[in-house]
C-alpha cells in the first residue's frame, strides 16, 4: 500500500510554505555569505583590527666636548592635559588639584573651559611633566585625561641657535641641521596592526597581525665643540656691546679637515622659545647664509694667487702713488703714505689696494687683460670656491656671486676684487679657501658633522674629512702665504698675542653699498686669520657691522679674534714653539 | 594456435583450516551504540576540541596582557631614564658648570709651562 498526502491537504500547504520560507531563509544566506561575504569580513576586521602607529623617536644632536659626543638636542615627554566637560564630576577638585600641582602650565579661565558642555575635549594646561602627570594622575579624577608629546629641549639653552634651527609644531625641523637634515633625523613611524579588545590593547590572536618596528632618526654629532662656541659667543657678545655694533658672526674652523669648530651669530634666540622671535633673521645663520663684499681679507687669497703663478714674491717691490688707474676708474689706497718702491709684503700689512691691483695686473704682464682675469677666476672661483655654495650641512646656503671675467667693464670689476669688493661671498666661503691657502693646498669641504653616535647611544662612528681638490695652491705657495700673513699681522698686533705662536691675520674694512654708491659711513669691518703650533690648528673669521655705523677690522673684528685665539691656544693645549 | 586462461580457483589453508595459535572465537560486544549515541559521542568530542582550543586561546590572550602591562612598564622606565638624561644634561651644562660654587672657588694660573 502507498502512503501518500492527499492534493490540497492542509499538511501539504503547511510543507510547502515552510519550504519557501527556508527557501528564503537560503537565499537571504546565500547574499550574506556568499556574495557580500568579503564586504562583511572587511567591516569584521575594520572594528577587531587597529592599526597603531609606533612613533619614530627625532634623532638627537650632539655637539663635541673635546672630542667626546655630548648631547646639545634631546626630547623629552611632556603632557598635554585636557578635559571631558561632560564626563566631569567633581569640578571643584579638578581645580584644586591641578591648579596646585600645575598652576604655571595651566590656561586662563579653567572654571569657563570646564563649564563648556558642547564638547568633550578642552585643553587645560600644557607642557606638564611626567612628575606633573604622575601627581594629577593618582587623583583619578573624572573626565580628565593626559596626552603624551615629544618635544625638543635644549640643555645648553641658546648655543649654536642658528647652526640648530628648531622644530615646528608639526615636527618639521626648520633653518639650521633640524632644517637641513630634517630627512636623516625624523626617521620612520612604525605600525601594529592587530586584533585589539575593547580597551584597545592589542591581542595576538588573528592571522593578519603586522607589527613594524618604528625606526629612530639618526644620531647626529655636530664638529660643534660646545666650549669653542661657548667662548665665541661670550666673545662677541662682549665686543658687540663694547663697540655697539648691532651684528656680528664669527666662524672658527679646522684647516686641516674644514670642521667647523664654532659658529656664532649676534643677535640670536633661544631654539625652545623660537616662538618668541619677532624678526625672523635672527634665525639665519649669517656665517653661511648672508654674502657680503668681504673687502681686505680677500688680498690674503690674491696675494696666494700672484705666489703660485710667479707674479710676485713677498720682497717683490712696486711703485706705490697710493693711487692706480684701471681703464677709466682710478682706485686709491684707504691708508695713504706708504708711497714709493715697496715690497708685496709691506703692500700686504698696510692692506693697501694698488698692491693687489698690481698683483691682477701682473698676472695678464701688466693689465686685467683678459689672460689676468681667467686666472683670477680660475682662482677665485674654481679652486677657492668663492661664488659657489660649498655644500655644508645648513639649510639656506647663499652661493654669492663672482662676476665671470667677460663681462663689459670686467677689467675694474677684477681690480675690484683683487681687494674684496666687487664680489659677493659667505664667510664660511672665505674661511675655507683660506684654510686651503694655508694648510698646504688642499681645499676640504667646510662641514659641521663630524660623525654619527649608534642608536645604543654608545658607539661614535667618525666621519672622515671630505678633500675637494688638493692642489688649490702648491704647497711652496701655502708656506709663503702664512709667512706673509703672519708677518702682516706681527707688524701691527703681534704683541696681542702669546708668545711663541704663530698667529697670522689680515683685516678688511668694506664699504656697503647703499643706493647703488659704495660709502664710507657705514662699513663693514672683518678680520681673517689663524693660529697654530707647528701648522695651523685654527682658522677664525669674524665679521661686525650695523645700519649706519662705521665698523673697521682693526678696530671691532680684530679684538674678538684676538680674543678667541688666545683662549684656543690654551684649549688646543698647543705647545710653544722654540 | 590460442591459449584460453580459467580463473585460478585457489583458496588460503588458513580459510580452511585453523592452525595453532590461533582464536576461534571472535568477540563481538553485547553493547550496541545506536545513531543517537554516536551523534553524541561526536558533539562531546567536538565539545571537547572546542573547549581545548578555547583554553589555549584565553591563555595566549592573558600572555597579551601580561605583554602590555611590561611594555608599558617599560614606556613608562624609558620615559623616566629620557628625563634623567635631560636633567643630567641640564645639571652638566656649560652655564649651570660656570655658576657653581667650584668654578667660583677657581683661580687662573700664574704661569704655565709646557714638557718638552
Amino acid at each position: 500500500m502507498q502512503l501518500s498526502l492527499q492534493k490540497g491537504s492542509r499538511a501539504v500547504v503547511l510543507g510547502s510554505l515552510l519550504l519557501f520560507v527556508m527557501l528564503l531563509f537560503a537565499a537571504r544566506l546565500f547574499h550574506l555569505q556568499i556574495i557580500k561575504h568579503d564586504d562583511y569580513v572587511a567591516q569584521a576586521q575594520a572594528e577587531h583590527m587597529k592599526p597603531l602607529v609606533i612613533p619614530a623617536k627625532r634623532g638627537l644632536i650632539y655637539a663635541l666636548d673635546g672630542d667626546k659626543p655630548i648631547k646639545l638636542v634631546m626630547n623629552q615627554t611632556v603632557y598635554t592635559l585636557f578635559a571631558d566637560p561632560v564626563a566631569v564630576e567633581d569640578k571643584q577638585k579638578i581645580l584644586e588639584v591641578i591648579r596646585k600641582v600645575a598652576g604655571g602650565n595651566l590656561r586662563p579661565d579653567l572654571d569657563k573651559l570646564l563649564a563648556k558642555s558642547d564638547t568633550r575635549y578642552q585643553i587645560l594646561g600644557t607642557k606638564l611633566t611626567r612628575h606633573q602627570a604622575e601627581i594629577i594622575k593618582k587623583e583619578s579624577l573624572k573626565g580628565i585625561g593626559f596626552q603624551a608629546v615629544s618635544q625638543r629641549v635644549y640643555p645648553e639653552g641658546g648655543l649654536a641657535a642658528q647652526t640648530l634651527g628648531f622644530v615646528n609644531t608639526e615636527g618639521k625641523g626648520q633653518y639650521g641641521i633640524e632644517g637641513s637634515l630634517d630627512d636623516r633625523l625624523v626617521g620612520q613611524d612604525g605600525l601594529l596592526k592587530s586584533v585589539t579588545d575593547v580597551s584597545g590593547v592589542p591581542l595576538t590572536i588573528g592571522k593578519d597581525n603586522i607589527n613594524q618596528p618604528a625606526r629612530d632618526g639618526e644620531n647626529i654629532v655636530l664638529s660643534i665643540d660646545r666650549n669653542i662656541q661657548a667662548q665665541t659667543e661670550k666673545v662677541l657678545t662682549a665686543a658687540l656691546e663694547k663697540s655697539g655694533a648691532k651684528q656680528g658672526s664669527v666662524m672658527v674652523m679646522d684647516p686641516q679637515t674644514g670642521r667647523v669648530m664654532a659658529m656664532a651669530n649676534m643677535p640670536t634666540y633661544k631654539p625652545a622659545e623660537y616662538f618668541r622671535v619677532q624678526d625672523a633673521s635672527a634665525f639665519n645663520n649669517a656665517v653661511v647664509a648672508v654674502p657680503y663684499e668681504a673687502g681686505s681679507v680677500i688680498k690674503a687669497l690674491t696675494v696666494a694667487v700672484g705666489l703660485d703663478r710667479g707674479a710676485i714674491q713677498a720682497d717683490s717691490t712696486y711703485v706705490n702713488t697710493d693711487k692706480i688707474k684701471v681703464g677709466d676708474k682710478e682706485i686709491g689706497n684707504a691708508t695713504k703714505g706708504q708711497t714709493g718702491m715697496i715690497t708685496m709684503q709691506r703692500a700686504l700689512d698696510y692692506s693697501l689696494n694698488t698692491g693687489m691691483v698690481t698683483i691682477a695686473q701682473r698676472l695678464g704682464d701688466g693689465s686685467i687683460n683678459q689672460a689676468a682675469r681667467n686666472v683670477m677666476y680660475e682662482y677665485f672661483h674654481d679652486r677657492f670656491g668663492l661664488g659657489k655654495r660649498t655644500g655644508i650641512e645648513l639649510l639656506g646656503e647663499a652661493q654669492g656671486s663672482v662676476t665671470t671675467p667677460s663681462v663689459p667693464g670686467a677689467a675694474v670689476q677684477y681690480a675690484t676684487m683683487s681687494f674684496g669688493q666687487g664680489m659677493n661671498v659667505t664667510m664660511t666661503q672665505v674661511a675655507a679657501a683660506f684654510s686651503a691657502a694655508i694648510n698646504g693646498g688642499v681645499y676640504y669641504r667646510p662641514t659641521v658633522i663630524a660623525g654619527t653616535v649608534d642608536v645604543d647611544d654608545v658607539t661614535f662612528n667618525e666621519s672622515a674629512p671630505e678633500v675637494v681638490r688638493r692642489d688649490v695652491v702648491q704647497p711652496a705657495t701655502s708656506q709663503a702665504v702664512r709667512e706673509m700673513v703672519y708677518e702682516a699681522r706681527k707688524r701691527f698686533h703681534g704683541d696681542k698675542d702669546r708668545a711663541g705662536y704663530e698667529v697670522g691675520g689680515k683685516t678688511g674694512t668694506s664699504q656697503t653699498l647703499i643706493g647703488g654708491r659704495y660709502v664710507d659711513e657705514q662699513t663693514i669691518g672683518s678680520y681673517l686669520g689663524y693660529g697654530g703650533d707647528d701648522r695651523p690648528r685654527y682658522v677664525i673669521m669674524v665679521q661686525v657691522s650695523g645700519e649706519g655705523m662705521n665698523l673697521e677690522g682693526g678696530k671691532h673684528a680684530m679684538p674678538i679674534f684676538t680674543d678667541i685665539s688666545n683662549w684656543m691656544i690654551d684649549y688646543l693645549k698647543l705647545q710653544p714653539k722654540g | 594456435m590460442s591459449y584460453q586462461t580459467s580463473p585460478q580457483l585457489y583458496t588460503s589453508r588458513r580459510r580452511t583450516n585453523w592452525n595453532r595459535n590461533q582464536n576461534t572465537v571472535a568477540f563481538v560486544s553485547s553493547v550496541k551504540l545506536g545513531t543517537v549515541a554516536h551523534t553524541v559521542l561526536i558533539a562531546l568530542m567536538i565539545t571537547v576540541l572546542g573547549l581545548i582550543y578555547v583554553t589555549q586561546a584565553a591563555r595566549a590572550t592573558g600572555y597579551d596582557y601580561e605583554a602590555q602591562k611590561i611594555d608599558s612598564q617599560i614606556a613608562a622606565l624609558e620615559t623616566q631614564k629620557s628625563d634623567l638624561e635631560v636633567e643630567n644634561a641640564r645639571l652638566t651644562a656649560l652655564e649651570n658648570v660656570q655658576q657653581s660654587n667650584v668654578a667660583k672657588a677657581m683661580s687662573e694660573p700664574a704661569a704655565t709651562d709646557y714638557v718638552r
